[in-house]
């Protein structure tokens, strides 16, 4: 059991660095918006197999909840992704400097 | 032999790594629907169904929509400049070194924690568990919280100062 606990959050830590990396490395915001959902998969991986050791119920309560913020998010994401490309005409961050100092 | 849960954590990670690495963004968005239903499937095998079902139905179906949509709105009017690849083309290489590494260092960091996750498994209710063994995860929601009014605070500022 411990050893498929260290499995899954082995590759859990794997996917979070890919999410990561993703969202550091790209200048484009929905690359970024997909970093992001690769690094909650690396999250929901780890709370699962947390669960199967302890509370699955209350595992999965915290995922189905965990689930819906998600779709929020990128919902909310995607709608700033749109308003940004139709003032700045694009989707790269480095545009977003209309508040510098 | 590789197990049927470890084969779909390589599948997992190889959609995860398709999906940061494609030029395409369509391509991208569909490698994390399959991603999604890659982790659908482990859950299934975690024996959590209504995880399953919301993953699949949700991640795998509302999401890929959602960011097709973003991609068929911007694409038109060629919203996508051209990226440096190369620190794409390198992804493989740093996520070989993360792996290799975390096979050696992190291992026994993981065994440890699974002694954390039996500790959760004795049944205490959830406020003792919150209040006694969690506090340091409180208060960092506590100063989460505490970002956000700020963040809000600073918002209406701006809208003030514009009057």
């Amino acid at each position: 059991m411990s050893a498929s606990f260290a499995t899954a959050w082995y590759f859990a830590a794997l996917l979070f660095f890919i999410g990561l990396y993703c969202m550091a490395a790209s200048r484009n915001l929905l690359r970024q918006l997909i970093g992001l959902e690769v690094m909650s998969k690396g999250s929901l991986l780890a709370i699962i197999a947390s669960g199967a050791m302890s509370n699955l119920s209350l595992a999965q309560a915290v995922i189905i909840t965990m689930i819906v913020i998600e779709v929020v998010v990128v919902a909310a994401g995607l709608v700033l992704l749109v308003k940004t490309y139709r003032v700045t005409g694009g989707v790269d961050v480095w545009k977003l400097s209309s508040l510098k100092g | 032999m590789i197990e049927y849960r470890e084969f779909l954590y390589v599948a997992v990670t190889l959609c995860a790594l398709a999906a940061v690495m494609s030029k395409n963004m369509l391509t991208s968005a569909i490698s994390l629907a399959a991603m999604s239903v890659g982790v659908a499937l482990i859950l299934f095998d975690f024996n959590a169904p209504w995880a399953a079902v919301f993953e699949l139905s949700v991640c795998a179906g509302l999401i890929t929509v959602l960011f097709i949509s973003a991609v068929s709105l911007l694409r038109k009017e060629e919203a996508f400049f051209a990226e440096d690849r190369t620190r794409f083309r390198l992804l493989p290489l740093f996520a070989l070194i993360v792996a290799i590494g975390g096979w050696i260092a992190g291992w026994p960091f993981f065994e440890a924690l699974a002694d954390y996750a039996r500790f959760g498994a004795r049944g205490q209710s959830l406020g003792s568990m919150l209040w006694e063994t969690r506090r340091m995860d409180l208060l960092g929601q506590i100063a989460i919280l505490a970002a956000g009014v700020l963040v809000i605070n600073s918002v209406f500022a701006v809208k003030k100062a514009e009057k």
